[in-house]
């Protein structure tokens, strides 16, 4: 049984910041992270939105929050999926395929996977031609026609990505407009290769072994249309990691979870962080902002039960 | 054991399966296919998905990176 002060759960930038807060506070820190650090930073190629660097690689800036951690003393523990938590009672212990761990507080930052498309065929096709990451499938579509549904910053930057390798792009959105940065959509709509649909929906895809055409439905008149495309990539939002959590943690109707002001839980001692709470606004440099919050006032109240213990 | 690992240079969860390997220091032959025709045919002729990365362990196929099944077929 280990049992470290703070036991974080997850390796995003509010996982890795709430570390690094952690571990300045001489607090002893784990994080467990199911893949390699990250999140979904990893899949990220270029990060223009994070102030002290122009641009910078999703792997390169989790990697120096990463290293900064450790350096600090947090101790990081890859490929290190949660089995089970018990997070209610007094006593918190938190299980890994080859750990116990018993921490005297936890802040969760498991963060928020791709939502899946909401069309009859997704699993038939998931793999061929129903994809979620430009970055680790994009390349196999090279100089095909490719679609991709989603109307915020990830599908306008997606669909630039693929451009690298698809003869062309089309962007399929189910209103008149796009909610991501101003810049990058203007440089969406100037790509040659890229074509917008405005107010079509993703009905479904069809084909034989792989993907070979999308039905879109025009939002306005109703009228579909069939769209002959090798694969369509998906970012229609995302959706949290909090299926351990849902008998333990309060959470909204969407599995979000609830938190105060100071990132506490409906449960002492558990904090949330990062993607995974409910919140207004998800980016890196929120997530950065509710590691810090959460890791110190998992240190408030770590010290508030020793005092109350010498007492 | 033989290991071929097909892969592409953005992707992440490429990377995490390479690490994965490397830290049980499994040795390992990396196929980049966005970079050789040849080695994205030799992927998509084993198997039809186009989700990487894809792991051939002496003919067993992972598709994508799955630590269970990895560490169920090299015995970890």
């Amino acid at each position: 049984m280990r049992e470290p002060d703070v036991l974080i759960l997850g390796g995003g930038p509010a996982g890795l910041t709430a570390a690094i807060y952690a571990a300045r506070a001489k607090l002893a820190v784990t994080l467990l992270e199911t893949v390699t650090a990250g999140g979904q930073l990893r899949d990220t190629v270029a990060i223009e939105n994070y102030p002290g660097f122009q641009s910078v690689t999703g792997e390169e800036l989790a990697g120096r929050m990463a290293e900064q951690a450790k350096r600090l003393g947090a101790e990081i523990i890859g490929f290190s999926p949660v089995l089970s938590v018990s997070l209610a009672a007094g006593v918190k212990t938190v299980q890994t395929k080859k750990a116990s761990y018993r921490p005297k507080a936890v802040i969760i930052a498991t963060g928020a996977v791709p939502k899946k498309l909401p069309i009859p065929n997704e699993a038939k096709f998931a793999g061929r031609g129903i994809h979620y990451c430009a970055t680790c499938d994009g390349a196999l579509y090279e100089n095909s026609v490719v679609g991709v549904v989603g109307g915020g910053n990830s599908a306008l930057e997606e669909a630039l990505f693929l451009t690298n390798f698809a003869s062309k792009v089309i962007m399929i959105r189910r209103r008149g407009y796009f909610n991501g940065a101003a810049s990058t959509f203007e440089a969406v709509m100037n790509h040659p290769k890229i074509e917008v649909l405005f107010h079509r929906d993703l009905l479904d895809v069809s084909g034989g072994d792989s993907v070979e055409s999308a039905l879109v439905v025009d939002t306005r008149t109703g009228e579909k249309t069939g769209i002959a495309l090798s694969a369509v990539f998906g970012y229609i939002g995302t959706e949290p990691k909090t299926a351990l959590f849902r008998r333990d943690i309060a959470l909204d109707e969407q599995g979000y979870i609830l938190t105060d002001e100071t990132l506490r839980t409906n449960v002492p001692g558990v904090f949330a962080a990062g993607d995974v709470r409910v919140k207004a606004v998800r980016q890196i440099t929120t997530a950065v902002a509710d590691g810090t919050v959460a890791a110190l006032n998992a240190e408030k109240y770590i010290k508030q039960g020793q005092n109350m213990a010498g007492a | 054991m033989e290991i071929n690992i097909y892969t592409t240079p953005d992707c992440s969860m490429c990377k995490a399966a390479k690490a994965f390997l490397a830290a049980h220091n499994l040795p390992f032959t990396e196929h980049d296919v966005s970079a050789s025709r040849q080695a994205a045919a030799e992927m998509l002729a084993k198997t039809r998905e186009r989700k990487l990365p894809v792991i051939d362990i002496g003919g067993e196929l992972v598709i994508g990176f799955d630590q269970d099944r990895l560490e169920e077929l090299l015995g970890l």
